[in-house]
């Protein structure tokens, strides 16, 4: 297999009304409105290859989920060019669903009144899946999943955590080769979000299925994708291994300071004053972070000097994040990697 | 055949829900009921201070009602998308039913099905048999499964409307009233068409058909025969407006922009 | 006070927004009343009056009843079933204000607003379509101004009275509806009250319907003597009243329930 999602120069555009102020305005805004032509997801283009997991991440309003209905066949593009499973996904759609999972964070699948397992009932024959397929799949499924107990439970019943899983279960029923994630472990704990990793994992391994990822979490993307493409104000702005992405950007590490004696940032940077360092107090945690490039010789004048200065409790260094990695990345614009 | 086996798994699953409450079918029958009889009310009132209705007898005025309540009870039992732009658009249950494989309009009548409604035919039809014999119409071996086409077209007539209504969601993006209000201009389709003027008449035969739900097909077994071409033609214009909503919904889906965000 | 001020309008802002619905609303009353006018020319046939009135009398009856009912009308019942079937109504309480005097307060900025942007206008186009009198006595105008705001305090309460009930009831959706019916037959907006036989009339006059829609429109059209309408306000005003006792008594008994239940 080749490529399971191929974009080429993909636009959509929104046309949005602007409210005109006031009482006066609003009786204008009865005649005429103010029209304004915004594109959500701005040319863009990228490939992915069958069995890749693929995290898919940008701030609100980048334009992540607009380009996921898209890719759904949900929402017509303004211009460009899809192919996913090698069908146009707006055009065959009823065809072309067929061969995806989908998974909305938010929204669910399952209908509300009725217990779990109807629903899958039902979902069974909507996806014209044969008994025998059924079983041999989903079997495996619920029981990785651990969702055997909730079947018989209305939807309604069921926590988020549970629910979520089901909703999983639900979009996996005719086993697809291409799997859609929309924020699928919002607000769930860590156990659940654990569970649900180790199962996109192995069903990846099992049948190769592309899984496209949107999260906040960015856990999730460095537990499941080897690959991300980053997204702002609808165009691409990184697209690329993730490791890459930490090399380049990340040059940096923390350094980060507990201190037995109250100390403020103020003191803590004259202490340092010449040091090519960046300070940040984390006031939750009560830790100093220190910023700064990544040679061994800075770093140990770094802590030489604090250590001079004040009483430590606890010391620790630290590879920047990738959370502080893409922060850095969305405060300084583009990306140019090779 | 994929789509009728689809419907009776729908239908099942529905009535194993709805079964959980069955108080709630019952309230709905009597309000359905009351609704019903409010306009046998305006009828005899009226009937109270005259003879005759642009040349109709009150009875025969009953029986139009009494079919009209057919074709709507089917329709209101598979066509219950009132409440299509709060539901689908506005709180974006369209993804869901965009990312199945089954026709998006044909997802949204199963899901909100309201098996229920189809009571009202029964309504309908003791109240054409109670004025059927008072007028002492009879039957042709034939006539039954004529009413059961009339009854069809009819229903595709107020389902297209309604669907084409719907669809206007894909294209504005304000909140309409114009589905409950439509309500009130379908009932005209029940009272005999020569009372209205020339353009009514044109509308409720051309435009928003309804007059096809109750008055044309209702006087072909009232024996007028001076409306006999528009009797007949009652299942073609159901046919053609159903297509046509249909057709308006596919293009529909594809200005669709989605919730949020 | 000023809260409540602030809440009609934000009503109105709201309402502007959803335009749409306005013009297509004044299409829409204009054919409905369109197609009442043609039934009751066919019901007159060529009778000069019936029950006391002319036909003209009756076409004003039918524009006036349906452009006064864009007024009246609002949905507040299914709106407080919504909020609380799923419990906004619990964070609504914990506001300072009175909830059933805030409900109203926007079903009026809702009404104001449709008073200005579709029965004025309504009632021009609809002028201009069907033989209207219109009539340019001042007084009657007036009496007409008191007796809708009054309607709508009427069709309000009884609104109010039917969204309260949600709090009881499992699913009030066919309470809702046959209010509607209900209110449409017996507050004489399909036919007027005088049309019904008497005995019909004799309970009528028990119940607080006929308020919400015949008075005004019987003001209106001159079917009454200024003399009966000074009388009929009257009415209008002691159900305002009478009708605040139930609600307040369900109003302490659905809040008594909701602690109980924790809404």
């Amino acid at each position: 297999m080749s490529n399971a999602i191929e974009v080429k120069n993909l636009r959509k555009e929104f046309k949005v009304y602007s409210s005109r102020k006031g009482l006066k305005g609003a009786f204008r805004d009865l005649f005429t409105r103010n029209e304004k032509i915004i594109p959500a997801v701005n040319d863009i283009n990228f490939m992915v290859k069958q069995g890749e997991m693929v995290g898919y991440i940008g701030e609100n309003g980048a334009g992540k989920s607009t380009t996921i209905k898209m890719l759904t066949g949900i929402l017509t593009p303004t211009s460009g060019h899809i192919v996913v499973n090698g069908m146009n996904p707006h055009k065959d759609r009823e065809k072309f669903v067929q061969t995806i999972g989908v998974v909305f964070g938010q929204r669910s699948q399952l209908w509300w009144d009725i217990a779990v397992q109807e629903s899958f009932r039902l979902l069974k024959k909507v996806y014209k899946v044969s008994d025998e397929q059924y079983d041999n799949h989903m079997n495996h499924v619920i029981k990785t999943l651990d969702i055997e107990p909730l079947l018989d439970k209305p939807v309604r019943k069921l926590s988020l955590g549970q629910r979520m899983r089901c909703e999983l279960a639900a979009a996996l029923i005719h086993n697809p080769p291409l799997l859609f994630l929309d924020e699928p472990t919002i607000g769930l704990d860590v156990l659940v979000k654990l569970k649900i990793r180790e199962f996109l994992k192995e069903i990846n391994e099992k049948y190769q299925t592309t899984i496209l990822l949107t999260t906040h979490d960015l856990s999730d993307i460095e537990a499941l994708c080897e690959r991300v493409i980053m997204l702002d104000e609808g165009k691409v702005i990184y697209d690329g291994a993730l490791h890459h992405l930490k090399e380049t950007w990340g040059e940096g590490k923390e350094v980060h300071f507990q201190f037995l004696e109250t100390v403020d940032l103020q003191s803590v940077k004259a202490a340092t004053a010449g040091l090519p360092v960046k300070w940040e107090h984390d006031e939750k945690e009560q830790v100093f972070i220190a910023y700064i490039e990544d040679q061994d010789e800075l770093i140990s004048q770094l802590i030489a000097q604090i250590v001079a200065a004040y009483k430590i409790k606890d010391l620790n260094i630290h590879e920047t994040s990738t959370e502080e990695i893409i922060r850095n990345i969305y405060e300084k614009g583009e990306v140019r990697l090779g | 055949m994929f789509y009728v086996t689809m419907l009776f798994q729908y239908m099942s699953q529905y009535m194993k829900t709805r079964l959980q409450y069955r108080t709630d079918i019952l309230v709905e029958f009597f309000s359905d009921l009351l609704s019903q009889s409010v306009n046998l009310i305006f009828i005899l009132v009226v009937f109270g201070h005259t003879d005759l209705l642009g040349g109709w007898t009150r009875d025969e005025i009953i029986f139009i009602y009494g079919f009209f309540l057919v074709p709507y009870a089917v329709f209101s039992a598979f066509f219950n998308i009132w409440d299509f732009n709060d539901r689908y658009i506005v709180k974006g249950e369209l993804d869901r039913i965009l990312t199945r494989p089954i026709h998006s309009l044909f997802q949204i009548i199963l899901e909100r099905l309201e098996l229920e409604g189809l009571l009202g035919a029964i309504t309908g039809i003791a109240v054409m048999i109670y004025a059927g014999s008072r007028m002492g119409l009879t039957l042709s071996w034939y006539d039954p499964f004529l009413f059961i086409i009339f009854v069809i077209g009819g229903a595709l007539v107020y389902g297209g409307i309604f669907i084409i209504l719907a669809c206007i969601s894909f294209w504005a993006d304000a909140r309409t009233s114009i589905m409950p209000m439509m309500y009130n201009i379908s009932n005209y389709g029940r009272y005999p068409i020569n009372i209205y003027n020339k353009i009514i008449r044109f509308v409720l035969t051309w435009i928003l058909p309804f007059a096809f739900v109750g008055v044309y097909p209702a006087s072909y077994f009232l024996g007028r025969h001076e409306l006999l071409f528009y009797s007949l033609i009652t299942p073609l214009i159901g046919v053609v407006f159903f297509t046509l909503s249909i057709l308006l919904w596919n293009q529909g889906v594809k200005r669709y922009r989605g919730a949020g965000n | 006070m000023d809260k409540y001020l602030e809440m009609i309008r934000i009503r109105f802002l709201m309402m502007l927004a959803y335009r749409t619905n306005y013009y297509t609303g004044i299409l829409i009353y204009s054919i409905n009343i369109g197609a009442y006018y043609f039934l009751w020319s066919a019901i007159y046939g060529g009778k000069e009056q019936i029950q006391g009135l002319s036909i003209a009398q009756m076409t004003t009856y039918v524009a006036i009843s349906w452009m006064a009912r864009a007024f009246y009308f609002n949905n507040l019942d299914r709106e407080m079933a919504v909020e609380i079937m799923d419990g906004r109504v619990a964070v609504e309480l914990i506001r300072p204000y009175n909830y059933l005097v805030m409900k109203m307060m926007q079903a009026l900025g809702e009404g104001i607003f449709r008073l200005f942007l579709f029965s004025v206008p309504g009632l021009v186009i609809v002028y201009f379509i069907f033989p209207i009198h219109l009539t340019w006595d001042i007084a009657v105008w007036g009496l007409f101004a008191i007796s809708i705001l009054l309607s709508f305090f009427i069709n309000t309460q009884i609104n109010l009275l039917t969204g309260i009930t949600t709090f009881f009831l499992f699913n009030n959706s066919g309470l809702i509806r046959a209010k509607r019916v209900i209110i449409d037959l017996f507050s004489g907006l399909i036919l007027p009250i005088s049309f019904f036989p008497v005995w019909a009339q004799n309970v009528m006059n028990y119940l607080p319907f006929q308020g919400i829609s015949y008075i005004p429109s019987m003001i209106f059209t001159k079917g009454f003597t200024a003399q009966h309408a000074v009388y009929a306000i009257g009415q209008q005003f002691i159900w305002i009243l009478i009708l605040i006792v139930p609600i307040q008594l369900l109003w302490n008994l659905a809040k008594k329930q909701m602690v109980i239940q924790g809404g």
